[in-house]
């Protein structure tokens, strides 16, 4: 029995110092804004630029920031939670990045009924409430790739996309925006295949398209980890520089291979900026300034001529 | 008959055993206190408050209800790897049933049925098609839900449920209204504790819910023994099935919505639960209680890590060492069970 009991000790002991040394408490400040994001920052450049901008601007206005992500893109129950019990805790205001346009309704109406403040960052939601939506307009961003790729074939031949997780409202914004560019200057859209923004399953469904689609001449990928996952599998038939490869959000990696030549071409996103005018804005609404409706974070095409600003 | 395999505390079980026994496991209790009180103390301000703990009861309720179908289906020495797809798909069939304007009292049903009918072709899968085992039937449905799921809502989210639709999963009641006491409790929560209750109580006096047991001991033993074990593993699949479809409507009420990436991963959330709570994966033992408590130490791990801001990565760690810590607690509390014997 005695032995039990401490073993039962050693595990609230190890429990006590888990939670102490994982605890990092916010200092001194104004205002504490909940930045909540769709995923880590250690797993993604894009949201580690989110972040960044976040902290910068946190920092110049002395305002206390609180980052929070759940695991994984798709795990809306973590997001809502992590949300509610920040509400729990008083933030002044919520910044975020829904996981989905609609599932977390609920949860910014009990910010609300506590008069928190919601801004969307990079994903817009369907909540009629929002102060704001601050972020690329994927649309325009999608087209602006699918007319590079018009450009480069000179309007002819057949092209494919490979779509990220569907249920992603800007990804499907991409996709159609790039669609519509590609059909209207001629190229035949020859396969449409998700592979989940996913690396692996990225260079998977390249292999495929290059079986059952050997004509194909160039790609959109609705993201870079997707396209550079292509490029593998364009590296490994030996058809490197033949497929046109385009993806989105300008990665660094996804850089390199664009001045290796691996990738043709990306479209970059501002990411540090939504973080920045997130907070900014969000600091903005606290002090009872007015905001616009709609903040345009901006798109940018980047090639091997200005693809190594990107690089780092 | 004597069942050897029922869990030997409740065959000695007097008062204070009896009490031991409807709790599962007693250091698994002093862990939620510890926990809790350690919470209390590095967020004395935010934790003990009523709006937190109503929080997490309501965060805690669909892994809850699946893990308690979870625990039923593990008692067998079974495992449900659906139940997050399956959940998932209930939640975007009760959507659709709400926009064809079904009433809530046929939508609601509805949609936990088909969570019961998913979980019979797991059971007459691994019974009538003679699977070598759950985890491939279960597999198969994990997979054929999911894409179901996403077939069916286009892959979008389907929002905006009708208010008695939305009862269970969002409302408060008051309990104990104009006195002293009145506290306002999550309908979810409620319908979590009844359903504890209702399968605590069918485990413990009815003989199906005691022959659960027995087959996860020794199914041949149980055979020989006369239970119509095929019978009986449908049956557990069916509950498994069913009780996904009520965290399903539980979570769409909750959230107002049937998005498509509902329940991803979840299973594996409700096994952790069940094996904190101390049942064993070769089945025949555990009880709802124990997986109560699993469930509770869950949601009280990542509330206190949201509340102190810390990243997720630090939450699936903890989870992890505590899946292992639970374990290896139980392992020796078993050892030194056998040697007072």
């Amino acid at each position: 029995m005695r032995r039990r009991f401490s073993v039962l000790a050693v595990l609230g002991a190890c429990l006590l110092l888990a939670l102490a040394v994982a605890s990092t408490e916010a200092g001194p400040g104004s205002y504490t804004i909940l930045l909540s994001m769709k995923g880590p920052g250690s797993g993604n450049p894009f949201w580690a630029a989110v972040e960044r901008g976040a902290r910068d601007a946190a920092r110049g206005l002395g305002v206390n920031l609180v980052v929070l992500a759940p695991p994984a893109e798709t795990d809306v129950q973590a997001q809502i939670a992590q949300i509610e019990d920040q509400i729990a805790k008083r933030v002044n205001a919520i910044v975020v990045a829904p996981t989905d346009v609609s599932a977390l309704n609920t949860t910014f109406d009990k910010a609300r009924a506590r008069k928190i403040p919601v801004l969307f960052v990079d994903t817009d939601g369907t909540w009629p409430h929002k102060v704001t939506f601050i972020g690329t307009d994927n649309r325009a961003g999608g087209a602006l790739a699918g007319r590079f790729l018009c450009e480069q074939l000179k309007g002819r031949g057949e092209v494919a996309i490979i779509t990220g997780v569907m249920t992603t409202q800007s990804i499907r914004a991409r996709v159609e925006g790039a669609r519509e560019a590609m059909r209207k200057c001629g190229l035949q859209v020859v396969a449409e295949l998700p592979a989940n923004s996913d690396r692996a399953l990225g260079q998977q469904v390249m292999e495929d398209i290059l079986t059952s689609k050997p004509n194909v001449k160039g790609v959109f990928a609705a993201n870079d980890l997707m396209a550079l996952g292509a490029a593998e599998a364009v590296k490994a038939r030996g058809k490197t520089g033949q497929v046109l490869l385009v993806g989105f959000d300008a990665i660094p990696e996804a850089a390199q291979a664009i001045l290796r030549g691996e990738l043709a071409a990306s479209v970059a996103q501002n990411p540090y900026n939504m973080g920045k005018f997130g907070v900014e804005s969000a600091v903005k609404v606290l002090r009872g300034q007015s905001v616009p409706k709609r903040i345009d974070t901006g798109t940018t095409l980047v090639t091997k001529r200005n693809a190594a600003q990107y690089a780092k | 008959m004597r069942l050897e395999t029922y869990p030997s505390t409740v065959q000695r079980g007097l008062g204070w055993e009896r009490v031991r026994a409807a709790l599962g496991r007693l250091d698994l209790l002093l862990v939620v206190v510890l926990l809790m009180a350690v919470l209390t103390a590095l967020q004395p301000r935010f934790f003990l408050t009523r709006e937190n703990l109503t929080n997490v009861a309501r965060q805690i309720s669909s892994n809850a209800v699946l893990a308690l179908g979870q625990f039923v289906v593990v008692a067998t020495a079974g495992i449900d790897l659906s139940v997050g797809s399956v959940m998932g798909l209930c939640m975007t069939v009760l959507a659709l049933l709400v926009k064809a304007g079904w009433p809530a009292v046929l939508s609601l049903p509805a949609a936990v049925l088909l969570g019961a009918a998913v979980g019979a072709a797991n059971g007459l899968a691994l019974t009538r098609l003679h699977l070598p085992h759950p985890f491939i039937a279960t597999l198969a449905t994990l997979n054929v839900a999911r894409g179901a799921t996403y077939l069916l809502s286009g892959g979008v989210p389907i929002s905006g449920l009708t208010p008695e639709v939305r009862w269970l999963g969002s409302a408060d009641v008051v309990l104990f209204e104009g006195s002293r006491l009145a506290t306002s409790l999550p309908v979810s929560f409620l319908v979590v504790v009844a359903l504890y209750g209702a399968v605590a109580g069918f485990m413990r006096k009815t003989p199906t819910g005691r022959h659960i047991y027995a087959v996860g001991g020794s199914p041949r033993a149980a055979q020989y023994a006369g239970i119509d074990v095929a019978r009986l593993l449908v049956l557990v699949y069916v509950l498994c099935g069913a009780m996904a479809g009520v965290a399903g409507v539980l979570l769409a009420g909750r959230v107002n919505s049937a998005y498509p990436t509902a329940g991803l991963g979840a299973e594996l959330d409700s096994i952790a639960a069940v094996i904190i709570g101390g049942a064993s994966f070769f089945g025949g033992r555990g009880t709802p209680g124990g997986v109560f408590l699993g469930a509770v130490v869950m949601g009280l791990v990542r509330n206190g890590l949201n509340l102190m801001n810390v990243s997720v990565f630090w939450q699936q760690v903890l989870i992890g060492l505590i899946i292992l810590l639970a374990v290896y607690v139980d392992v020796l509390r078993r050892r030194s069970t056998q040697m007072e014997l």
